[in-house]
């Protein structure tokens, strides 16, 4: 391991998406993340352990002829990089005192269980602190750990409603729209990854732990903070946009010759400019419905017909890659395959093909961001259920052969479901 | 002055965008002391819609909270040195400048790093600051199309559609202010306290935001799509009084929200507690739920289902939030100390750090004396001399 947060080590109970996002950029900056799965309930982003495995993944490149559907799940596998695993039942006595002897050797524990388990299992913030003082516990809830909805359980398709999202995504006069994957989560996984490391930064500064309260509903609603603003400031309640700007107009994603989007946009002037000679369009720098961005942005619905018009004859990648290189605002829309074959992100090292032992090679996403003195970077493919209990258990509480052996044989431990 | 987890540290918000001006909110909101350095025109997202009644933006006063400002024009003699001269105290400086247009300038990280050894740089743009699209112009339209989202955001029929407002700003700035912590984690253990460059390209945290997608499409043979209509397995559906998201995970939930519904034998039949069956089962059960669905207030459905602990959404506009019981009783909205409106935030509630929201948006040049003077050191008279000359104002 080699980036920035080399050296920290977490003992984390996150599961499904925002929580263990919020680790696993931890893990990608360089952290050690022993994420304790509870062994028979596992982890709900691993599938039930019943759920059939489908033929393509059967037959991957690289697959494994031994496949278990709680190791080979897409959505577990693609948020749990740079991670180990172990397994305890944290409802058996036996599993609650494993757990808290690994307590000591952790910089924090962060968790997304509904606000009321970890004080069920005895080890909530007071808990931790009489084992670790210095310990940083961080949360994630769907309304945080206070006030009259703190027991409301969600997810990220129930928060992206109530926190407002949903309200200003779809199309103009449409109704609204949840994200195609449950956005919410992502935002308070980045949020809780930057609530972790500011409460290390205290730590190292004064010796004291601390409790970070996350609520999804509050951290998607600090991402469309602007539109709450615009109420407060102008009692405006702003609605779906589709794709356009407060601002700026053009700006939107149009069909292609080929079938496919193309999404462009004009900031400056100079940017009108260049897309109207690509365009061949010279009637429209002396269109006075299209003359500065607002005269545009008034007339948008003719501006939108012009372009749509225009770009229905060009092909998505000759066109976005000839207004690019002109300075325009423009991309092809990517489909998820075209994403991970992207040459650009792979160039920059960000799209790796990860190899899992279960599931094959694949290309993942990897660290988003790029230190220039402690490189982060892909260590590990998302681990198997449990496989790094015996290891860890060993290294860190010195617990010999026997001792995991009756673990296991206690159900304390293991993979899969438990008998 | 109150404990804030990043007290004592100084930072530099040279940024000319949303993300990268989002980052440096956070570092202020955590306790660093931020001062904005900006052009003669001002930060450019002064000039995004909507405006109050002022001509105050809307986004400029979210996003430039918390810090002074003070307005520097890069152009004239002196003004690249008094940026310089506060380089050398700043721990961070916060840019979004494209690669190749700090170099002219002298502000690149070798030239900052000769200056000041532990700097560290936090350079937020479009595509990072190497490779083929560097030199690109993007924004939060172009990184929705590169990463996947527009491809599953959206109807079938309709053209996809990028997230709802500024996303990839916000994410990129969240990532960067996490990244510009690690590295101030790093220096402390450096022996010699070195600093970095840290490169996001808002483009990688989009793309990084959209991994279940990505790899789900790689387990398959097609790439996820958009829906083909919405449901309520999709999402939000009409209810009374606007719309309502009932998206199902647990087998309690489906058992308890059908039996709430009325659907006492969709509640009742094991099968549908696995959500695989529900998933190929689709037709069977939607439009009876909906029917039934259409017949609730949005609220009265919400604290129904609450009490028996079934995760539910109803669709909230932001006046509806501004008002919402649950963030007022955890004083989610909040005025800087200093008077102004009331801002959401912040993201993340801190118990021995809390954020701490000390003023409202600066005016362009609102602090330029005093914050020359504090981070770039210069005395009374030679500010006096800038500010004569044009150079600071």
């Amino acid at each position: 391991m080699s980036g920035p947060l080399t050296g920290y080590r977490g003992i984390v109970l996150t599961q499904a998406w925002a929580g263990s996002y919020a680790t696993e950029l931890l893990g990608m900056l360089g952290a050690e993340i022993i994420q304790v799965e509870f062994h028979g309930r596992p982890d709900s982003w691993r599938g039930s352990y019943d759920r059939p495995i489908p033929e393509t993944v059967r037959d991957a490149s690289g697959a494994s002829e031994i496949q278990h559907p709680w190791n080979v799940h897409p959505n577990y596998n693609s948020v749990n990089l740079n991670k180990q695993c172990i397994t305890l039942d944290l409802t058996h006595p036996d599993g609650i005192e494993v757990f808290k002897r690994l307590v000591p050797f952790a910089d924090f524990v962060a968790e997304n269980f509904a606000p009321r388990v970890l004080g069920n299992l005895g080890i909530d913030y007071d808990a931790l602190r009489g084992i670790k003082p210095d310990i940083i516990l961080c949360s994630l809830s769907a309304f945080g750990n206070n006030g009259p909805w703190r027991d409301v359980p969600g997810i990220g398709g129930t928060i992206e409603p109530i926190s407002g999202m949903s309200s200003l995504l779809g199309y103009e006069g449409g109704p609204p729209l949840n994200s195609g994957q449950m956005y919410p989560d992502a935002a308070a996984g980045l949020n809780g990854f930057a609530g972790i490391v500011s409460a290390l930064m205290h730590r190292e500064t004064t010796g004291k732990g601390q409790y970070v309260d996350l609520s999804m509903q509050e951290s998607s609603l600090a991402f469309i903070g602007d539109a709450m603003l615009e109420e407060r400031m102008t009692g405006n309640v702003r609605g779906r946009l589709g794709n356009r700007h407060m601002t700026f107009a053009p700006h939107g994603i149009y069909r292609t010759a080929d079938e496919k989007w193309v999404a462009l946009a004009t900031e400056t002037e100079a940017q009108w400019a260049a897309l109207c000679g690509i365009s061949g369009r010279d009637e429209w720098l002396t269109d006075p419905r299209f003359a500065g961005n607002a005269a545009r942005k008034a007339s948008e619905d003719a501006l939108d017909a012009e372009i749509g018009a225009w770009v229905a004859g060009e092909e998505r990648d000759d066109l976005a890659g000839r207004l690019s290189r002109s300075g325009v605002i423009a991309a092809p829309v990517l489909d998820a395959h075209e994403v991970a074959d992207d040459e650009a992100l792979r160039e920059r090292g960000f799209i790796v093909d990860v190899e899992h032992p279960e599931a094959g090679i694949h290309p993942q996403s990897g660290v988003p961001a790029q230190f220039s003195d402690t490189p982060a970077t892909v260590q590990r493919y998302a681990p198997l259920q449990g496989q790094h209990t015996r290891e860890v258990l060993r290294r860190l509480l010195d617990i010999n052969e026997e001792e995991y052996n009756d673990l296991l044989d206690g159900g304390v431990t293991g993979a899969g479901p438990s008998n | 002055m109150k404990s804030g987890a990043l007290n004592g540290i100084r930072v530099i918000d040279f940024s000319t965008s949303v993300s990268g001006a989002w980052c440096a909110r956070m570092l202020a909101d955590f306790g660093a002391d931020v001062a904005l350095f900006e052009a003669p025109d001002g930060h450019p997202t002064r000039r995004l819609a909507p405006f109050d009644d002022t001509g105050a933006s809307v986004v400029a006063e979210y996003v430039l909270a918390n810090r002074r400002s003070a307005v520097v024009d890069l152009e004239q003699p002196g003004g690249l040195e008094a940026i310089h001269a506060a380089v050398e105290s700043a721990d961070v400086l916060v840019c979004s400048s494209l690669p190749g247009e700090l170099k002219p300038l002298g502000l690149d990280f070798g030239s900052l790093n000769q200056l000041n050894p532990r700097i560290i740089v936090c350079s937020i743009t479009p595509h990072g600051s190497s490779g083929p699209r560097a030199s690109y112009p993007g924004n939060n339209l172009t990184t929705a199309a590169l990463s996947g989202w527009a491809s599953i955001n959206g109807l079938r029929d309709r053209p996809p559609l990028k997230p709802g407002g500024l996303q990839a700003s916000y994410c990129a700035g969240t990532m960067g202010y996490g990244s510009v912590v690690s590295a101030l984690l790093a220096r402390r253990k450096h022996p010699t306290g070195r600093g970095q460059f840290i490169d996001i390209s808002e483009l990688e945290v989009m793309t990084s935001t959209f991994a279940p997608a990505l790899l789900t499409s790689q387990y398959q043979d097609e790439p996820q799509s958009r829906q083909e209509k919405v449901d309520m397995s999709t999402g939000p559906v009409p209810v009374k009084d606007g719309h309502f998201a009932l998206t199902i995970s647990r087998p309690h939930f489906w058992r308890d929200a059908m039996n709430v519904l009325g659907l006492d034998d969709l509640a009742e039949d094991p099968r549908w507690a696995t959500s695989w069956y529900r998933k190929a089962h689709t037709e069977e059960y939607v439009g009876r739920a909906q029917e039934k669905l259409a017949d609730w207030n949005k609220m009265d459905l919400f604290d129904t289902l609450a009490a028996l602990r079934v995760i539910a959404g109803p669709v909230l506009e932001t006046d509806e939030l501004a008002e919402n019981v649950h963030l007022r009783a955890r004083e989610f909205f909040r005025s800087p100390d200093g008077g102004g409106p009331e801002l959401p935030g912040p993201a993340f509630k801190m118990s021995a750090t809390p954020s701490h929201l000390v003023r409202r948006a600066p005016r362009t040049g609102e602090h330029t004396a005093e914050a020359l003077h504090e981070f770039s050191g210069l005395e009374e008279s030679a500010i006096d001399g800038l500010l004569a000359a044009g150079v600071v104002r």
